[in-house]
């Protein structure tokens, strides 16, 4: 789609007739930032596996594509005009702004263009036009790919006047979900600095990630399609919403139905996008390029400023190294391990669906059965389904080890190399315990809790065993996966042989022993019997874990 | 006639000056050594010179041409190889040059040919179609130096144009400068490598604090201290206690 929009921004090219815009220049600009669109990792989509070469943006867009047939196929499933007009300008303004906040940001934020073309002949105005170009290629590509499957459907179902009146209310929300991403990054410039605004961008790509992770589990589960079907009430509030404004223009068009209720809505729908994006051209735009610049300029002293503060202080991750770490370099990588699973973004996006996705099992395994969530809930207590709480922190907590293996800035293990070691195990250790005290328990604690709300004390011999069953699992696959030092492996390095042999074995370790659990569910006698069985093991496992030796380790 | 000529110049960033009341003039075919402290102002002033910061207090011309009334005249006619080598990471080196040529308004057919001949000097043809976000500092120094230098510009700022060479390439860096300056061009240098600026330049420029304190031939200089440029270096900028400090590093690592 890219080199069509290229062709016909090519065609229009003579068109451009300003003097103070070089058209060759803006051509070569334009050309090569679509060229760099294409290769950049879409952050919603990233995964440790993606290949350097793969047309990321291609592959985006398709997966847009096929979200947004999939909502104009809800257009044949819900019968009322109106709702489902809501939700489909509801999805396109969400996830134009989610888009634009999650992927396009590293556009909009980046100063490189400073560095690297200001220094070259060419003026303000034709880097000002093949920014705005580039953007507005971008939109469209955007636009077309998530609000196709609901144009095609409006024209199927509700005819040729709906269908470009529906098409006319998306660009308009498009309009808006710009402006407001704009308006959005121009106040977390005004009050914060550059490296706050990347924090709150990671946040929002976090968000996303999870949404597109999990959303497709827990959406189906929780719309109810028979109240879809029913009227949707509005308050005198629901008029400030844009997509109520855009859902009752196409409803006047499709009814025919022009009184001062959906005259106004008309109004508001093309009025208020054309307004904002004219204030965005002629006052946000040039503020937002020269605050970008005073902000790049400005980068050295705040870096300085954020050195500065905290210095000297014993952090919460000192305390607790100092408690449960058994040596210093077992204390040095329990600290590493907090410390870069609370920063790197790398982990968070790969590591909070995770989460998210105990949040799902919670769906899919425990409240099963039943025709309603509600019916499941009210029959919890007859059932065993608290097995499954047990095991979903050991689920989160092994996710989280695998991934503290590969990291951006791997060449920094250097330093476990020089340091002078000779059992690099310790360092393992290190990290899990930081992965067992920050993930495991807390998540661990807050399901028992729920747990013991449900069922009451009859499960507190399964939690006290499941808790050491769930450490044993976690030591016996930290002892038979690749033995990696933290964040010392480089992302996408290709796996070593017998992995999936190893996976096999992993897999059947659990099995065995989640298995063993659910044959002596609620027989407290055999659960004290094995327990110390269990505890003498991990303490086994402990040292060897400790123990592994230089010759054993990845690199 | 004078290439570059500076009349006091000052920048302030929220009322504090980082450049105060610069005035200096450049003659053709000379190398210029630009050595300052970090935070001396020594950025800011090649930004200026090359037309990337506008909002200055004083006159500049560059060419005989206004830097802040005719900044893409000024622009087409030098080359600039900042300090932090800021590429499209994501684009192979000869995506990025044919870029860079074509901004300079060059034929795509006469960037080919360069680019292909530079890569091969710098040992990178094997490398040209790959995508620069696997390079090492070095590598993508290169890339950078052929990029700003492919136009064939007639004055050249560097910012530490020799940051993570191989020492190859050092050298043949340090060669071509001297042949560039053979050649009639003028190069303005900025770097913290103390006895390349020596062994290069023609004249040296000391700034610190935003002010120059210093200018002259490395002879002329030798007179306000003896020794090597980082003496004069040292004992011009006032951090003449490098000893002491050293002295109480060693201290602390001992206790």
């Amino acid at each position: 789609m890219e080199k069509l929009l290229l062709r016909i921004f090519r065609a229009l090219l003579p068109f451009i007739r300003s003097k103070e815009i070089d058209r060759e220049k803006l051509l070569v600009i334009v050309e090569t930032k679509l060229m760099m669109d294409n290769r950049r990792v879409n952050m919603s989509w990233r995964s440790s596996q993606q290949k350097e070469n793969a047309n990321h943006m291609q592959r985006v867009l398709i997966l847009y594509a096929i979200f947004g047939a999939l909502m104009g196929a809800m257009l044949f499933v819900v019968d009322q005009f109106f709702t489902v007009m809501l939700i489909m300008h509801t999805y396109v303004l969400f996830m134009m702004a989610m888009t634009l906040i999650t992927d396009f940001s590293s556009v909009l934020l980046d100063t490189t263009d400073n560095q690297i073309i200001l220094p070259k002949p060419v003026n303000a105005k034709t880097v000002f036009t093949a920014r705005m170009v580039h953007i507005f290629i971008y939109l469209f590509q955007f636009t077309i790919t998530i609000s196709a499957g609901i144009w095609v459907a409006t024209f199927i179902k509700f005819g040729i006047l709906t269908g470009i009146t529906v098409i006319i209310t998306t660009f308009m929300a498009v309009l808006l979900a710009v402006f407001v991403t704009y308006f959005l990054y121009l106040a977390m410039l005004r009050f914060t600095s550059e490296q706050k605004i990347k924090e709150i961008i990671t946040w929002f790509q976090i968000l996303m990630t999870v949404i597109f992770t999990v959303g497709y589990q827990l959406f189906p589960r929780l719309i109810n399609f028979t109240n879809l079907n029913e009227e949707v009430t509005l308050h005198w509030y629901s008029y400030l919403l844009p997509p109520v404004w855009m859902s009752l223009t196409a409803e006047a068009v499709n009814n025919l139905q022009f009184d001062s209720i959906h005259l106004l809505m008309i109004l508001l729908t093309i009025a208020v996008p054309l307004f904002s994006f004219w204030v965005l051209n002629k006052y946000l735009a040039p503020g937002f390029t020269r605050k970008l610049a005073a902000l790049q300029n400005n980068n050295s002293n705040s870096k300085q400023k954020a050195l500065h503060s905290g210095r000297s202080k014993t952090t919460f991750a000192q305390s607790l190294a100092g408690i449960f770490a058994r040596s210093n370099y077992e204390n040095a990588a329990f600290q590493l391990t907090w410390n870069i699973t609370s920063r790197d973004r790398n982990f968070k996006m790969q590591f909070y669906p995770a989460i998210a996705y105990v949040g799902v099992m919670f769906f899919v395994f425990v409240l099963r059965g039943g025709s309603s969530i509600s019916e499941n809930w009210n029959e919890l207590p007859a059932t065993s389904n608290f097995l499954w709480l047990i095991y979903m922190p050991l689920f989160l907590t092994s996710s989280a080890y695998s991934l503290i293996s590969y990291n951006e800035h791997y060449n920094a293990s250097w330093i476990y190399h020089s340091a002078p070691l000779s059992s690099p195990g310790a360092l393992i250790m290190g990290g899990l315990k930081a992965l067992l005290l920050k993930f495991f328990l807390p998540v661990f604690l807050l399901l028992f809790g729920l747990a013991f709300w449900v069922w009451g004390t009859p499960i507190i011999d399964d939690f006290l065993f499941g808790f050491f069953n769930n450490i044993f699992i976690l030591f016996v696959l930290a002892s038979l996966s690749q033995h990696i030092l933290p964040f010392s492996m480089q992302p996408n390095t290709k796996q070593q042989a017998g992995k999936v042999a190893k996976a096999l074995l992993q897999f059947f370790v659990i099995g065995i022993l989640v298995g063993l659990h659910y044959l002596l569910i609620q027989r407290a006698m055999y659960l004290y019997i094995i327990a110390p069985v269990l505890i003498i093991s991990i303490f086994f496992l402990y040292r060897f874990i400790s123990n592994i030796s230089w010759i054993k380790i990845s690199v | 006639m004078a290439v570059i000529s500076m009349e006091g110049v000052s920048k302030q960033y929220d009322g504090n000056y980082v450049l105060t009341d610069i005035s200096l003039s450049i003659e053709p075919g000379q190398i210029i050594g630009y050595i300052g402290p970090n935070g001396a102002g020594k950025s800011t002033t090649i930004k200026i010179l090359t037309g990337i910061l506008g909002d200055f207090e004083g006159r500049v011309e560059v060419m005989g041409k206004d830097v802040k009334a005719d900044a893409i005249a000024v622009k087409q006619k030098i080359g600039y190889i900042p300090e932090n080598a800021a590429l499209y990471e994501v684009l192979t080196p000869i995506e990025y040059l044919h870029f860079a040529g074509r901004l300079y308004g060059m034929l795509p057919d006469t960037i080919e040919r360069k680019s292909n001949d530079l890569l091969r000097l710098f040992e990178l043809n094997d490398k040209r179609d790959q995508r620069m976000n696997s390079f090492s500092k070095g590598m993508r120094q290169k890339v950078l130096l052929i990029s700003g230098l492919i136009h064939n510009p007639e004055i050249i700022f560097l910012d530490e144009p020799l940051s993570g060479l191989d020492a190859n390439a050092v050298i043949l860096v340090k060669e071509i400068l001297s042949q560039l300056k053979k050649a009639g061009k003028t190069i303005f240098y900025s770097s913290h490598i103390m006895d390349v600026v020596e062994k290069l330049s023609d004249r040296i420029i000391i700034i610190d604090k935003g002010r120059i304190i210093a200018d002259g031939t490395f002879e002329s200089l030798k007179t306000s201290a003896s020794g090597s440029l980082e003496n004069i270096f040292t004992s011009l900028t006032g951090n003449s206690e490098h000893t002491t400090t050293a002295g109480e590093f060693i201290e602390i690592l001992n206790n």
